[in-house]
């Protein structure tokens, strides 16, 4: 039986693709009467489907050689465009977790889109995702990953711009657009410059190819750069990490999604080329130095936010960042284990946080507060999603930032010290938001707030126990390290950072010595780094600006240059014709004399040519 | 006697009946100076067919015809001033632009 759903595992990402398809039929346009509700419970069949295929599959490929599927594509002259399947364990780890996580965000949706008629789009957007990134999880080529992300590119613009209606919606779904989109085109750039050098775009094949190649170190580290462009607009990363904040105004259990896996497929590709990019050491560093500064900004700047969708996105920059720095120092295994605890982790927390504001309405954590005897259950699904996400022993998160941390320890020791802060930074920014909102007194907003409906509550407390269950799932495969191998010492500093964070928040809004509006002693400083680094004013003083100014410059050439020169010529024939015309004066002697001036002319010319 | 100083009293002839066309703002006048234009070509003619002709006199025979027609054409072109004449009440070759432009 599980063989048999192995062999046909590709067929998971057809199972959202058909609900996708199948949600058209209840567009408000075409059924006019029944309402959009069908469309969510078939995407939810689906997806359930699609869940128990992958998770039924996965056990046949335990200890076995990855599985290849080939389908042929396109084949003209010398390139073959054959699409590379491959199902190993971690690929359908991968999808089990992306099909298990859109199974919830969906269930979630289905109580947080209680008011909302345009569910046929957000679950065919929602849909279109999952099949997406199981596509993404299970294809073993770079170019058709690339093609993949790109249609993920399109679908986020969709999924983000849901509610067109609101104008902060459009201008996020716009940014988030373009700033994906101008990674991905780096990443193009890379995809066509690596294929001359290593023949291949099978990620096996490249590991192959650059365990022995011998290629110009400017060359690689060029197409080096290109290939983590796109992941760093996938991811987040600084400087193209704006897009993020500003798809918080999309729906929240899209959120859910685009937090938790949608963010990490350019991880999960970046994780794919590691083999490639450890060939130039430059490309390695830039990773590290990349991942550090998001790491470390993103966290600040999740500190100073008041928007309770933000406090989150900057984390999830931040964290993406950490995985930069572990594909950066060569630690893939590390990589995917952050990955994994962090999806489950922040998915934890967004449920949380979509539920607290499906209730309270506002998403300003100034205006909340005094929840957590009203809201035990959210209040607890915060909790352990915090300490699924920082390092707390013995939780998720710890193991994958150990490992990420002893690999740093005997190479790189001021990283394990950038880790450390992070972690310290996000234990107190999530401390802080629990704090806000659970803890203190309750503000008019949240003075009477029920506690949120079972659709929304089930999904939440079903992740809940996956993620309390995470690292005895990941001991029961053998995927933490030993006790007796452990790094004791970066353990023990790894718990320090999140005691130290986490009481550091809680002495702060838990407790009443500092007055509650925070200010900080130097207010610039917070302004800087509530405002994002000011990231939005830059970008509109840099390359806005110089593109915006270069098209006007161009649109002004064409319009006055171009086709001013065209028009000249118009212009010129028609003035030629009205002036000429007075040679026609209407006097037969001036015709005459004409005439003799043109003989005695043609006689002059005779005489000297002869 | 040579040919050239026909041809060059024809020319002159020639030229001052160009003159005479292109100048003169009385319509007659305009008649006459291509009358004298013509009897410049006849000039040549003769004193081409008596120099180099001598045998046949071709260029009298020429000359004959060009002064028959151009009896004709001075016939034709008085009834046209005459009736330019009937409508404008002038014959001032400056009132007859109105076929410009």
């Amino acid at each position: 039986m599980d063989l048999l759903l192995l062999q046909s595992i590709w067929l998971v990402p057809c199972y959202a693709l058909a609900g996708a398809a199948l949600s058209v039929l209840w567009f408000p346009s075409i059924a006019r009467r029944t309402g959009p509700r069908p469309a969510g419970y078939t995407n939810v069949v689906m997806t359930f489907l699609a869940f128990l295929h992958s998770l039924i599959a996965l056990p046949a490929t335990w200890h076995q050689p990855p599985q290849q599927f080939f389908f042929p594509w396109l084949n003209v002259a010398n390139l073959d465009l054959t699409l590379p399947l491959e199902a190993s364990s971690l690929n359908i780890g991968a999808m089990v977790l992306v099909t298990g996580l859109n199974l919830l965000a969906q269930i979630y949706a289905i109580g947080y889109m209680e008011m909302d008629w345009g569910w046929a789009r957000f679950f065919s957007l929602l849909a279109l995702f999952e099949a997406g990134l199981c596509a993404l999880a299970l294809c073993n080529s770079l170019f058709f990953s690339y093609i993949i992300l790109e249609i993920l590119t399109l679908g986020t613009y969709l999924l983000v711009g849901v509610w067109f209606n609101q104008s902060l919606v459009v201008t996020g779904a716009r940014d988030a657009f373009l700033t994906k989109r101008v990674g991905d085109l780096f990443l193009l750039m890379g995809v066509v410059a690596l294929l001359p050098l290593a023949g291949t775009w099978d990620f096996t094949e490249l590991a192959v190819w650059a365990q022995t190649a011998e290629v110009d170190p400017t060359v690689i580290t060029l197409v080096g750069l290109a290939l983590i462009a796109g992941p760093m607009g996938k991811c987040a990363q600084f400087p193209l990490h704006l897009w993020l904040d500003e798809a918080m105004e999309g729906p929240l259990p899209s959120t859910i999604l685009r937090n938790s896996v949608v963010v990490a497929t350019g991880a999960w590709v970046l994780i794919k080329l590691e083999p490639v990019l450890a060939l130039s050491p430059v490309v390695m560093a830039t990773l590290v130095w990349i991942g550090g500064i998001t790491a470390v900004g993103g966290s600040l700047i999740a500190i100073a936010q008041i928007d309770l969708k933000r406090t989150l996105s900057y984390s999830v920059s931040a964290y993406m960042g950490l995985v930069f720095i572990a594909v950066g120092t060569g630690q893939s295994e590390a990589a995917l284990l952050l990955v994994l605890t962090h999806a489950v982790a922040i998915a934890l927390l967004v449920m949380s946080l979509g539920g607290i504001i499906w209730n309270s309405i506002t998403q300003d954590i100034t205006q909340l507060g005094g929840l957590w005897s009203r809201r035990p259950v959210s209040g607890l699904a915060f909790l352990v999603g915090t300490t699924g996400l920082i390092a707390l022993p013995p939780f998720g998160s710890f193991w994958a930032l150990l490992k990420l941390a002893d690999g740093l320890w005997a190479t790189q020791p001021w990283l394990v010290g950038l880790v450390l802060l992070v972690n310290g930074l996000t234990a107190f920014s999530l401390t802080r938001v629990f704090s806000r909102i659970f803890g203190g007194q309750a503000h008019p907003m949240a003075q009477r707030s029920p506690e949120i409906s079972w659709t929304m509550a089930l999904p939440m407390m079903v992740l809940l126990g996956v993620v309390l269950h995470t690292p005895l799932v990941l001991q029961a495969l053998s995927l933490l390290p030993v006790w007796t191998d452990l790094n004791k010492d970066v353990a023990l500093l790894l718990l320090w950072s999140s005691v130290f964070g986490c009481s550091l928040g809680a002495v702060v809004y838990l407790g009443s010595a500092v007055p509650k509006p925070v200010q900080f002693p130097w207010k610039p400083l917070q302004d800087l780094l509530s405002y994002d680094f000011y990231t939005a004013q830059i970008y509109r003083m840099s390359i806005v600006l110089g593109v915006d100014l270069v098209s006007r410059l161009t649109s002004w050439f064409d319009r006055y240059l171009v086709d001013g020169f065209i028009n000249f010529l118009g212009i010129a024939t028609l003035f030629g014709g009205e002036g000429l015309k007075y040679s026609t004066s209407g006097r037969g002697q001036s015709y005459a004399l004409t005439i003799v001036v043109g003989a005695v002319l043609v006689g002059c010319l005779v005489m000297w040519s002869s | 006697m040579q040919l050239q100083y026909f041809l060059i009293l024809a020319a002159a002839l020639f030229c001052i009946g160009i003159f005479g066309l292109i100048t003169s703002r009385n319509a007659v006048r305009v008649l006459m100076s291509i009358e004298l234009m013509l009897n410049a070509v006849n000039l040549n003619l003769m004193a081409f067919s008596n120099y180099l002709d001598a045998q046949d006199v071709k260029g009298q025979v020429f000359t004959t015809f060009v002064i028959a027609i151009a009896a004709a054409e001075a016939a034709v072109g008085l009834a046209i001033v005459l009736a330019i004449y009937r409508n404008r009440d002038t014959v001032d070759m400056e009132q007859f632009n109105l076929l410009k432009w």
